[in-house]
């Protein structure tokens, strides 16, 4: 699909969208921008006090954001999906620390003063790479598979 | 984007935040020195001085209007250049967002990420998204996509002229008590490397179509994942071989919560290579003509109370058709003692297949390896400390990754000080082994600072 066929496409879809907006788009009022108290040390449970509460715009049960370990690990599909949720209590800047496109050093090193962060890539991984590399080279890719990061292609020409 | 039009943006965007009712300024300067003694080489110093800035600008005009900014830039101090000696910079967003009052509708201009289907990427352009009737939702985005330039120019130059434009659209069905529904379509580059002046063999675009499915019927089981299907043409593969997949990924997880604060989960990926690495950069690394597949499943078992302790155990076990099996087992506890007070331990081991040299004398050499961590930090006051220890160990001196070192360590301390409720000062020191370097000593003096109205802070 060429540029000029994807811009038509989208010219029309916008165009046909515009129509339709009064019609389709939903009455409700947007969720709150901010989250209106300030949260405690460590990574926060919301059903701790939203207990049995579905959050407004996502439709979810607050549960499925406790923020367990198994939660940060698998957050890509939280933030793909409810990328306006996260918003509510982080900064994009805190998304940056770790996928910036371009970094400057590793996550690890930026916060090496907050140790709970989920930080990938801690002590020798260069070393420890090579293995996961050989064992799970797309575990790699999401983040530097695209980069065309120099300090990659010192090796890998 | 050229560097004249970057400049424009970024002096434009900055003037628009003076409009700003609610402006943050928050940023950190870090000045870092490590010494390196790699046996063999004279040690040295790298002294890199770097700084992250950013500022987010609210209610510009009206109340639904505002501005983020946030980049970096770095430059070498001493004589030895950690960055191969120059400075260097990124703007890694910049953009102007209007939140509607209703339908948590949203538009962006500027540079944004988007995180949708199965990309991640940063793009210099407009994105819009929109609830709809019945639990529908709608979003689109499109622009020029940030382009990584490597220091050798003519190695990026098929890569700049294949990805001129980026577009990607997702629309979704939610429902209460159900949960949601995605199909994504996504297509980066418009110039298939079919249509180089000089044909070749690696293509930098892709098109991918994502489905993409979170249901929660009760608050006690979670499931979501998705499926990645790559739909760009391909040249036709030779007679005799087997075409591949264009399935690039499925990705699910299940989470089961059980009584006592006991949660189980679920996981399975599987990767085709050459629908999945598709329009990598480094073709060489992430190679498609292996026609490889990567295959992993596992679970954990947590077990919490709230807000105090967490205990979870981990096993994972993964298949790589060229390579062979691996298995990772493990637990982690984080722990709160009290407020301000947060301590964490955590192990791993990876029992992993063999890597088959061409040696008569070492035909094979293990892979397997074992990592532990333990870490606190403790705030009381204006003070705040931390300290962080990692080590890895590895079966097999024999494996040439390590250098004849089975044990590699590295301990970093933190000590900080709230100078003001906008300015925090801290230094890190850190000492470590790793396999090339015997022994490797860091130091870093870090400065952080917020300034204004904000209330969030990623924190």
């Amino acid at each position: 699909m060429g540029r000029k066929t994807i811009l038509q496409l989208l010219a029309i879809v916008l165009g046909l969208g515009m129509l339709a907006a009064c019609g389709v788009v939903s009455p409700e009022s947007s969720f709150a921008a901010t989250h209106p108290e300030q949260l405690g040390p460590g990574r926060p449970v919301c059903s701790d006090c939203h207990s049995d509460e579905t959050m407004k715009g996502s439709l979810k049960p607050y549960a499925a954001f406790d923020h367990t370990s198994d939660f940060v690990r698998n957050h890509r599909f939280v933030a793909g999906q409810d990328a306006n949720s996260c918003a509510v209590c982080h900064a994009p800047s805190f998304c940056s620390d770790c996928h910036g496109g371009k970094v400057v050093m590793k996550p690890a090193t930026k916060l090496g003063d907050r140790p709970d962060r989920m930080s990938p890539h801690r002590g020798d991984y260069m070393t420890l790479h090579r293995i996961d590399g050989k064992l799970d080279p797309s575990s790699c890719f999401q983040c530097h598979g695209r980069a065309n990061n120099d300090k990659c292609r010192t090796c890998h020409q | 984007m050229k560097r004249r039009t970057q400049v424009a943006l970024l002096a434009t965007l900055m003037s628009a935040a003076a409009w700003g009712q609610e402006v943050s300024v928050y940023g950190t300067t870090m000045a870092q020195v490590w010494k390196s003694e790699v046996p063999g080489f004279d040690a040295k110093t790298f002294t890199p001085a770097t700084q992250f800035l950013g500022i987010d600008a609210t209610k510009l005009g009206t109340d639904n209007l505002s501005l983020h900014l946030y980049g970096w830039g770095t430059s070498d101090l001493g004589y030895v250049k950690a960055s191969g000696g120059k400075a260097d910079g990124e703007l890694t967003y910049g953009y102007l967002d209007y939140r509607f009052d209703r339908a948590n509708a949203e538009v962006k201009a500027g540079r944004f990420a988007i995180n949708q289907g199965g990309g991640f990427e940063q793009v210099d352009g407009v994105s819009a998204r929109t609830d709809l009737r019945g639990g529908f939702a709608i979003s689109a985005f499109g622009g020029k996509p940030v382009l990584y330039r490597p220091d050798d120019p003519t190695a990026s130059k098929d890569y700049s002229y294949q990805r001129d434009f980026i577009f990607g659209t997702r629309l979704s069905w939610r429902m209460q008590r159900v949960g949601e529904f995605g199909l994504s379509f996504l297509q980066d580059g418009t110039k298939p490397a079919k249509d180089l002046t000089i044909p070749q063999p690696v293509d930098y675009t892709r098109k991918q179509v994502g489905a993409d499915v979170h249901l929660m019927p009760t608050t006690s089981i979670d499931f979501s994942g998705r499926t990645i299907f790559d739909v760009a043409s391909h040249p036709d593969t030779p007679v005799g071989t087997e075409k591949p997949s264009n399935i690039a990924e499925h990705d699910y997880t299940v989470r089961v919560k059980l009584p006592g604060q006991f949660a189980v989960s679920g996981n399975f990926i599987e990767r085709n290579f050459y629908a999945y690495f598709a329009g990598t950069t480094m073709p060489s690394l992430f190679r498609q003509d292996e026609n490889d597949k990567f295959r992993g499943y596992g679970g954990n078992v947590t077990w919490g109370a709230p807000g105090s302790l967490q205990v979870m155990g981990d096993y994972r076990h993964t298949h790589r058709d060229t390579y062979g099996d691996s298995t990772q087992f493990g637990g982690e506890i984080r722990w709160v003692p009290a407020e301000k007070f947060l301590v964490g331990v955590d192990g791993h081991r990876v029992n992993a297949a063999r890597e088959v040299l061409v040696d008569p004398v070492h035909p094979s050499y293990s892979l397997t390896h074992t990592e532990a961590r333990a870490w606190g930090m403790y705030e009381t006051g204006k003070i705040s400390a931390s300290v962080d220890a990692i080590v890895q160990k590895y079966q097999d001196k024999l494996n040439p990754n390590v250098n004849g070192q089975a044990w590699l360590y590295e301990v970093v301390g933190s000590l900080g000080y709230q100078v003001t409720p906008e300015l925090k000062v801290s230094g890190d020191l850190g000492y470590g082994t790793t396999a090339l370097a015997k022994n490797e000593a860091k130091g870093l003096l870090r400065a952080e600072y917020r300034f204004g109205m904000g209330k969030k802070g990623g924190r």
